[in-house]
């Protein structure tokens, strides 16, 4: 095995942590987490105008 | 000769203590004293008391002294001591947020609006406990804080409301004459309410946030917690402006003028008497049913209007969720999330990261709706009022994460809409205060304190006073 095959299983098998969540208590976390999903489910049940831009504006300065 | 100051000294309202000052009465270095000594006394009975500000607000005091004894007026807020929620930077001083993982935090600059006030001369004497981080991750209990539960000033077992939980008791208790809370859904109504003062929350990008911790940048919003409309008005008229380091500043500025409102005979006000009926508390109703029949007899029409059925409270929370997620990212991910005192509330916030960029595109675009929806009901009518919460203020024990917690639809609508809304203390009920909202269009806050000036020249419920402590 080459040097540089080695080199690429390493660097595969090393996922990036993009944050490590923090330990709450799993019942609290489960039903924040349930809140969170409902909330995406009654927002995916609304039909909204595609037109409909979103309430915020970037300006550039 | 020291100055004695009585007790009803201390609930005077923002006019009459200048007219006292200007008078000679007592000199600002006396009055700031004997404020401090009040806050520094009796603000941790109520947890109110974040840190005190005695130092540097005992060395403007002498600055002022001066102005003074030239008669240099520099405005109606000169020389007047107020607090401050601690989510607003005071430099070189602590601002810690209400929350342990900020304990020992330090700003080099004061936020826009403390800069603002010093500007005029109000000397601010200290900092005010709140919910820690403005409470955005949902809280079970009052006692969500690092300064302990905030306690109502008309009876300690019960809350003061939250998340600007000491603004709200130090007003109520007379311990600052005015002070400055921020609310993004509720934090400046609900302690206005549960403590029986005025609190006015602005329209959002009226009052610049530089220097405030931010929870959600798209709804968070500084307002004044004051005795009466008439000084919401003085202060809102200073801390209002553009401000170019605050991204969603609107770039306009107040000037109090409530005088030159139309005559309310010529106004619609609009009401939705389900609100009443959501309301359980007997006592509490009735004052709200009172509170209607003062403002039909300052000469408004009435109109009965229910707002559109929209997701306003799902809105509301995933915007907020969201924004929150990013701000407290770091938080999160070096696991400090854990040292909040208020496990739910970590547990919301670690939540919080889980929501998508469809759900926060999505609550966004509803926005839209629900501002074009609520721009059809003032097409109606000119001010919508409604009850500031559906109860009196809960028990220090009580779960606060269940039943909806007293929140109306038009408190989450009016938030996410960013318009002002004003809350007049309006009655008691089990010995503790009732509040009544009016809320408006975008930047009619001259409307909201017209309206509440004239409700309390027909009412004394903003001159109450709870007990003395024990």
């Amino acid at each position: 095995m080459r040097r540089r095959d080695l080199a690429s299983i390493f660097l595969t098998a090393v996922p990036v942590a993009a944050q490590t969540p923090a330990a709450t208590a799993p019942d609290d976390l489960t039903a924040a987490r349930e809140r969170v999903r409902g909330a995406g489910a009654e927002l995916a049940k609304i039909a909204v105008p595609m037109a409909t831009e979103p309430a915020f504006q970037f300006k550039a300065y | 000769m020291k100055p004695n100051f009585p007790e009803e000294f201390f609930y005077l309202s923002l006019g009459e203590i200048q007219a006292k000052l200007r008078a000679k009465e007592f000199k600002v270095k006396e009055l700031t004293e004997a404020w401090c000594d009040r806050l520094e006394s009796r603000g941790p009975k109520y947890n109110a008391l974040a840190h005190s500000l005695r130092k540097p607000a005992m060395k403007a005091a002498k600055y002022h002294d001066k102005d003074f004894k030239r008669e240099r007026f520099r405005s109606p807020l000169h020389g007047i001591p107020y607090g401050a929620k601690d989510l607003l930077s005071y430099a070189d001083h602590p601002t810690e947020w209400g929350a342990p993982p900020f304990k020992g935090q330090v700003f080099k600059e004061h936020a826009k609006v403390i800069s603002k006030l010093e500007g005029v001369g109000a000397n601010c004497i200290g900092k005010l406990a709140m919910v820690e981080l403005a409470g955005g991750g949902g809280y079970r209990y009052a006692n969500a804080s690092s300064t302990g539960p905030g306690l109502n000033p008309w009876d300690i077992t019960r809350w003061s409301g939250g998340s600007s939980s000491g603004s709200g008791a130090a007003v109520a208790a007379g311990l600052v004459p005015f002070a400055l809370g921020s609310e993004t859904w509720g934090s400046i109504l609900t302690p206005a309410a549960y403590c029986g003062v005025t609190g006015l929350r602005p329209t959002y990008g009226l009052v610049s946030r530089s220097g405030a911790m931010a929870l959600s940048w798209t709804m968070d919003k500084i307002g004044p917690l004051c005795r009466t409309a008439e000084d919401c008005g003085l202060v809102l008229q200073v801390i209002a402006g553009g401000d170019s380091d605050d991204p969603g500043s609107a770039g306009k500025s107040f000037y109090y003028t409530p005088e030159y409102v139309r005559p309310f005979s010529e106004m619609r006000i609009g009401w939705n008497p389900a609100d009443l009926d959501a309301v359980e508390d007997p006592g509490v109703r009735l004052a709200l049913h009172e509170a209607v029949q003062v403002l039909l007899k300052l000469g408004f029409q009435v109109k009965e209007v229910k707002l559109p059925e929209l997701p306003y409270g799902t809105v509301a929370s995933t915007i907020i969720g969201c924004e929150m997620a990013s701000v407290f990212e770091p938080l999160v991910a070096d696991g400090r999330v854990q040292q909040l005192v208020d496990k739910t509330q970590a547990a919301g916030i670690v939540a919080a990261t889980d929501y998508k960029a469809t759900d926060y595109l999505k609550a966004m675009r509803l926005r839209r709706v629900i501002q074009e929806a609520m721009g059809k009901v003032f097409d109606e009518v000119d001010v919508l009022i409604s009850p500031s919460r559906g109860g009196v203020a809960e028990r220090i024990s009580e779960r606060l994460d269940v039943g909806g917690r007293g929140r109306l639809p038009l408190g989450a609508a009016g938030n996410v809409a960013g318009l002002p809304a004003l809350s007049l203390p309006c009655g008691l009920a089990q010995n503790l205060p009732v509040g009544i909202s009016v809320v408006s269009r975008a930047y009619q806050e001259n409307l909201l304190l017209a309206v509440g000036k004239q409700f309390q020249a027909q009412t004394d419920w903003h001159k109450r006073r709870p007990p003395l402590p024990a």
